[in-house]
């Protein structure tokens, strides 16, 4: 195909009209309507809470000031009975762990004279 | 189904489609509307002289558009405009869905005019132009379909097609001449059939 015909070709096709008709229309309306993004729904006061983040999420499910006091409590109960052990308590490490031998972590000896 | 007159006094004709755009991103669909009426016919009309397919054309209106709307949250005012975008976006969709015909159509199936009353010849010499040549820009490297088809059947100047191409104008002229080159040799024989006599 020459030239003058290629462009008289390229003419014909370039006055091609085309009106979009009106279901063409509202299918576009549509999606417009479909993929618009809606402003994000204030959090409630229960996701607000979800949302606070880990330590709020670790707080809660450890009891929560609740749960926490009372484990703090045993804590410190177990600390105690490890540096104090009750009496009625020897028996029962002397059937588990054998006869017991105190060893003293300090020099029996007055090493810096400090007695004197 | 109609489409409901959505317009309201914040979107008027004087209202650029970057700033319709935007004010669509923020909640006026009243905006999309306008965008719509002043986008659609554009959109369809190029799409539906590169694959000279209503239904396609249509399928490419919708698709482009709804990118329009998804792209929007993300739209700057003044980087870009609107209708460049939209001109590379059904660019590349087009030549997409013309690359995927050309793998199933050989050169020799292109359509031939048919007779018929003289109107009805009329109207299908013209169809039968259009789908000559959309099935021979489906024979064309992309690029080159896009840059003679940008120039020559929507009518934008070179340094247009080289915004919406992302490319230099040089390149532009380059694949334009190419284009036209290959669409002749793809053409050739086929003058006096298409209808365009030697005078």
């Amino acid at each position: 195909m020459d030239d003058a015909a290629l462009d008289a070709l390229l003419a014909d096709v370039a006055g091609t009209t085309a009106a979009p008709g009106d279901d063409l229309m509202a299918r576009i309306m549509a999606d417009a309507e479909t993929a618009m993004v809606r402003p994000a729904p204030v959090a409630t006061a229960g996701e607000a809470a979800r949302d606070a983040g880990l330590f709020a999420g670790l707080w809660a499910a450890l009891g929560g000031w609740a749960g926490t006091s009372g484990l703090a409590a045993a804590a410190v109960a177990g600390v105690w009975l490890g540096f104090a052990p009750p009496e009625s308590l020897s028996g029962v490490s002397e059937f588990i762990w054998g006869q017991s031998e105190s060893v003293s972590l300090f020099a029996s000896e007055d090493v810096l004279g400090l007695e004197g | 189904m109609p489409v409901k007159d959505l317009r309201s006094t914040t979107t008027t004709e004087a209202t650029p489609d970057g700033a319709l755009l935007v004010a669509y991103a923020n909640g006026d669909l009243s905006a999309a509307q306008e965008l719509t009426r002043r986008l659609a016919p554009r959109v369809l009309a190029q799409a539906t002289k590169m694959l000279a397919d209503r239904t396609e054309a249509e399928d490419v209106t919708q698709e482009a558009l709804m990118r329009l709307w998804k792209i929007a949250p993300d739209w700057r005012q003044g980087e870009a405009e609107v209708s460049t975008w939209l001109y590379r976006v059904v660019a590349n969709m087009c030549t997409d869905r013309l690359r995927r015909r050309a793998r199933g159509v050989a050169l020799d199936a292109i359509a031939e005019p048919e007779d018929g009353s003289p109107s009805v010849a009329d109207q299908m010499q013209d169809n039968a132009r259009r789908k000559a040549l959309s099935d021979a820009l489906a024979q064309l490297p992309e690029r080159q379909a896009q840059a003679v088809s940008l120039r020559h059947l929507e009518g934008l100047s070179n340094p247009d097609i080289a915004e919406v191409m992302q490319i230099g104008v040089e390149a532009v002229e380059s694949l334009t001449a190419r284009g036209k080159r290959a669409l002749a040799a793809l053409l050739a024989g086929r003058k006096n059939e298409l209808g365009y006599r030697d005078d």
